[in-house]
């Protein structure tokens, strides 16, 4: 499918609500696997459903390479039967009067396909899902990851330009969600369909992702690759909704509200003085090491002093919570801790690993440049 | 020339990149664009369009009757022009002077309205009181039977009301009237006629058809209530006294307030047991009192009497809605983790089974065991092998002035029957499926106006008791009115207004299907690429099979017992069991009227067991609602 572009495309549901997306701008391309990201009530399942013409716009437009299929100002408006798009909805959607034949040739039917090719393409998709031997059964027989591969299967067998997933795997346990996600992955690759996808949970978004679009209130916050998002966020929102423990937050222009951002500041005005305009910095936990000694505290970087008030394992690796006089820090480490609650330790961050945001919380992009070269000297 | 040319061409293209580089800001739609646009969405689908006609009809057949009626208590009525030296038509108070100043304004409106306040009054204090405790018993403690009770005592509720009127004049009726005596007039115990008729036995039969009303509604709240919260109350110290006064009974009190408010709505329309009871010592309610000034044509006083039910009855449940407000609010904090413990009842486990077992007898039991013996006993009160005989259900060649076969052999109960079964048959038919389509519009359409209306609309019944609406659809349809031909005694006036009545059940009943179905089902076809027909014939109503029957079996069951609508609208040729029944009682055949009310009760009944076993619900679950 040629690509997909959202121009200003703006939903609000009332006079007087809030918009629940607006002015959004959204180009999504021929093969893309992306993710909406973003906490629940962002904007992100409604901008699925105004892609799909299940919503319909209150202002912009969406066109499919060069043709409008939604817009206000032209009056146009292609219903979500010849969109030709496929969407697999988060409780599923199963026709719970057809059996998961029928569920699955149901769109191809009413395409008027011939007998023989309508038995099989259900049959290949059946076979790629694993769902063949429960044909003759009806979806409240299945569990709820075989009605998630049946959704699957009946979206993937009218071969749509287009799969929309809307929280497909938000109803199922840790286990089975891992297996759809590689599931998920094969698919976009054996049938080579763009993929919209919808969730709120980060790792999903990482792992599955070509493209990350990240919203909020309505809004698009960034658009990149997983690492772009994760190590180049832009602005505060992102940064702080992205990565587990959170990272964390030193907020600049109020001495003596935190000892540790007092301390960042005098650190920046120490070492670059040129940069100006500082609202905040944020150091990610995994990005912190600590050290028992001053001596220890590598050259150049970001540290001062802290008393571990609390040492979380979390399985294979441990968070540390350091505390000071007004401020708690995460930390999070990899190998054994030999510390202990109470213990006086020195927390580091490399400049390199600072983002630096401004009063608005918007990334300065100029800091990174200049942090990434002080490092080495 | 060439170079030129290309260099164009890459003019060109440099521009068309730049374009598609640089976002070009989509300028905010004009206001008239916004309003094609929605236009155009609106009307992609005939949901609207399905909408906007249902809604045309249902202001006609509601609106417009509650609206006429409301008129002819203004409006100086046919027949009065000359004593009020007006033309029929114009404006008038005399009618409502009449209704509520003048002097015989006390027989028309203050003593009936007194009358009906103190039976409702009466009727709920009773029913609250067994009520209550018969539903605390069947939820939450270990009664012998509990189960078997839980379903015994909503009986009641299936039967129509008024069976219990024809079991107490079976029982009580005394010589101040003629006819077959009582059984205790038979056996020389003449009963007191405050005891045979009016205020008492009224209140009574009242009291224990509603009593369900209330074990339903209280029962579910006490079902639902968390035990967590006794328990936390218990716990810091609160004896089990205080716990059931400063916990449970505040929590209670909007599903007390609820019935008690539904109850006082259902009496203020109840015409059949005030008919049957208050009649012979003219003691009239307000139903009663309206059915007489239509009988003697009193059009305009009708109108101002039918407006003043109306009225009370739209704010009884005005209030009840904002009761229900109130109970959802408490519904909300007790719902997490229910936990329903029941009490031991010790030493009074037996006397409490013998509580509820006596109320059985005495509001399902004794009553249809009277109407059914009645109806094979020659002489009341007779209890001899001779006195008992079967001629009154399939006896031929009897000695009497008419009805000379029994009730089963007569064509007049068949007609009678048939007439039942086209009339609400063909009403809940209809009404079960506009019920359905309203749902689906209420639920699907993008214009919220028309969504609002038609829930409202077909809502507005449930507050205007039958006997006005019946009223109401006289004073309509009584003459021609443009197009529409006078109705009066035709099958169609009936039908109309049976369906009128039963859309609140109906539209609810779709709404909520609608509801539970959720959109996404459809959705996903829509995205599989079906259009608006396809869907509704692939996929909605497939799926809402089950609840499209019982859309249309409650209303049938609803109508079978149907009374008041009925007995203004129906004329002889149109008869139903019901009113046929009716007029059995004022001929004084005993027991013919008895058997056709037995076979009512006992299509009502069946047909309720079948309702539910068909929806795998309890009634209680429709009544919450």
């Amino acid at each position: 499918m040629p690509t997909i572009n959202l121009r200003g495309a703006q939903k609000n549901y009332g006079v007087n609500s809030a918009n629940a997306v607006s002015d959004l701008d959204l180009e999504i391309r021929d093969g893309e696997f992306m993710c909406l990201l973003g906490p629940s009530g962002c904007g992100k399942t409604t901008t699925l459903r105004m892609i799909a013409g299940l919503e319909n716009l209150s202002g912009g437009e969406i066109r499919v390479g060069d043709r409008v299929i939604d817009s206000v100002a032209d009056g146009i408006f292609i219903p979500p039967e010849r969109r030709e798009m496929g969407l697999v909805f988060q409780s599923y959607a199963l026709w719970p009067h057809l059996t998961i034949e029928r569920n699955t040739d149901f769109g191809l039917r009413l395409r008027k396909l011939p007998k023989a090719e309508r038995e099989a393409r259900v049959e290949r998709v059946m076979q790629a899902l694993d769902i063949a031997k429960y044909r003759d059964r009806y979806p409240s027989q299945l569990s709820g990851g075989q009605q998630q591969r049946v959704a699957l299967a009946r979206m993937l067998a009218v071969n749509p330009g287009v799969l929309l997933l809307d929280e497909p795997l938000s109803n199922l346990d840790a286990r089975l969600r891992l297996e759809m996600r590689a599931e998920l992955k094969r698919l976009h690759k054996e049938f080579k369909t763009t993929i919209v996808f919808v969730t709120h949970d980060q790792w999903e978004a990482m792992t599955l992702a070509t493209t990350i679009a990240v919203m909020n209130e309505g809004t698009l916050q960034q658009m990149g690759t997983p690492n772009d998002i994760y190590d180049r966020p832009a602005n505060r929102f992102v940064a702080e909704f992205v990565g587990s423990p959170p990272i964390n937050i030193l907020t600049f222009g109020k001495p003596g509200a935190s000892d540790i951002a007092d301390k960042a500041e005098a650190y920046f005005a120490a070492r670059y003085p040129q940069l100006r305009g500082i609202g905040s910095i944020g150091m990610r936990p995994e990005a912190m090491g600590y050290a028992a000694k001053l001596e220890d505290v590598p050259q150049g970087s970001f540290s001062g002093e802290m008393t571990v008030t609390g040492v979380l394992p979390t399985g294979g690796s441990w968070i540390l919570e350091l505390r000071s006089e007004n401020h708690t820090l995460f930390l999070t480490t990899h190998a054994l801790p030999r510390v202990d609650s109470g213990d006086r330790v020195f927390f580091h961050v490399p400049a390199e690993a600072l983002h630096v945001f401004d009063a608005d919380g918007q990334r300065i992009t100029e800091a990174d440049a200049l942090l990434r070269s002080s490092t080495y000297n | 020339m060439l170079w030129l040319r290309g260099n164009i061409m890459a003019l060109l293209s440099e521009t068309a990149k730049v374009e598609g580089l640089v976002r070009k800001p989509v300028a905010t739609p004009s206001a008239w664009q916004v309003w094609r646009y929605r236009l155009k969405v609106a009307l992609r689908e005939p949901t609207t369009l399905v909408g906007v006609l249902t809604a045309l009809i249902f202001t006609y057949l509601i609106v417009v009757p509650i609206i006429s009626i409301v008129l002819d208590a203004v409006r100086v009525q046919f027949g009065h022009e000359r004593r009020l030296g007006k033309d029929v038509g114009d404006l008038t108070l005399y009618y409502i002077d009449r209704a509520f100043f003048s002097p015989v304004a006390h027989d028309l409106f203050w003593r009936p309205l007194f009358n009906t306040l103190t039976v409702a009054l009466g009727a709920i204090s009773l029913s609250l009181v067994i009520g209550t405790v018969l539903a605390w018993l069947i939820s939450r403690t270990d009664m012998f039977g509990r189960r078997w009770f839980a379903t015994a005592l909503i009986v009641p509720y299936m039967l129509p009301a008024w069976t219990f009127a024809l079991a107490w004049t079976t029982l009580f009726k005394n010589r101040t009237i003629g006819g077959q005596p009582g059984w205790f007039e038979a056996m020389g115990l003449t009963p007191p006629d405050w005891v045979a008729y009016g205020r008492f036995p009224i209140t009574i039969i009242l009291a224990l058809h509603y009593t369900p009303f209330v074990i339903l509604l209280f029962g579910s709240a006490l079902r639902r209530f968390d035990s967590q919260l006794e328990d936390s109350a218990r716990i810091l110290g609160a004896h089990r006294y205080q716990v059931a006064i400063q916990i449970i009974m505040p929590l209670m009190r909007p599903a007390l307030l609820s019935s008690m408010v539904l109850i006082f709505a259902k009496c203020l329309g109840e015409f059949g047991v005030p008919y049957v009871l208050g009649l012979p010592v003219k003691f009239e309610v307000l139903s009663t009192s309206l059915f007489r000034s239509i009988a003697s044509r009193q059009t305009g006083v009708a109108g101002v009497v039918a407006a003043s039910i109306m009225l009370i009855g739209i704010i009884t449940l005005m209030i009840d809605a904002r009761l229900v407000r109130e109970a959802r609010r408490f519904v909300t904090i007790g719902s997490k983790g229910s936990m329903n413990r029941q009490s031991r009842l010790g030493k009074m486990r037996l006397p409490a089974t013998g509580f509820a077992a006596t109320v059985f007898i005495l509001s399902v039991g004794l009553p249809l065991l009277t109407l059914a013996l009645s109806t094979v006993m020659k002489m009341p009160a007779k209890f001899t092998l001779d006195n008992f005989t079967l001629d009154y259900w399939i006896g031929t060649d009897l000695h009497t002035v008419a009805l000379q076969t029994g009730i089963l052999l007569s064509p007049e109960l068949w007609a009678a029957a048939k007439n039942t079964m086209m009339i609400v048959g063909l009403a809940s038919l209809v009404s079960g499926v506009l019920g359905l389509l309203v749902g689906y519009v209420v639920i699907r359409t993008p214009v919220r106006a028309l969504s609002v209306y038609l829930r409202q609309v077909t809502f507005l019944p449930y507050l205007v008791p039958g006997i006005a609406f019946a009223a109401a659809y006289l004073s309509l349809f009584a003459v021609p009115r443009g197009p529409m031909p006078a109705l009066y005694g035709t099958v169609t006036i009936l039908i109309l207004a049976l369906i009128a009545d039963q859309m609140p059940y109906a539209s609810r009943a779709g709404i909520s299907a609608m509801t539970q179905l959720g959109k996404d089902p459809e959705e996903a076809a829509q995205i599989a690429g079906a259009g608006w027909f396809r869907r509704m014939i692939s996929i909605v109503i497939p799926i809402q099979k089950g609840s499209l029957v019982t859309g249309v079996l409650l209303p049938f069951i609803s109508g079978i017992k149907g009374l008041s609508l009925f007995v203004i609208l129906a004329v002889p040729s149109t008869d139903v069991l019901t009113t046929y029944s009716l007029r059995l009682v004022d001929y004084h055949y005993t027991q013919a009227a008895n058997a056709v009310v037995l076979i009512i009760a006992a299509i009502a009944y069946f047909g309720t067991l079948l309702a539910q076993k068909l929806t795998r619900t309890n009634l209680a679950e429709g009544l919450g609602s």
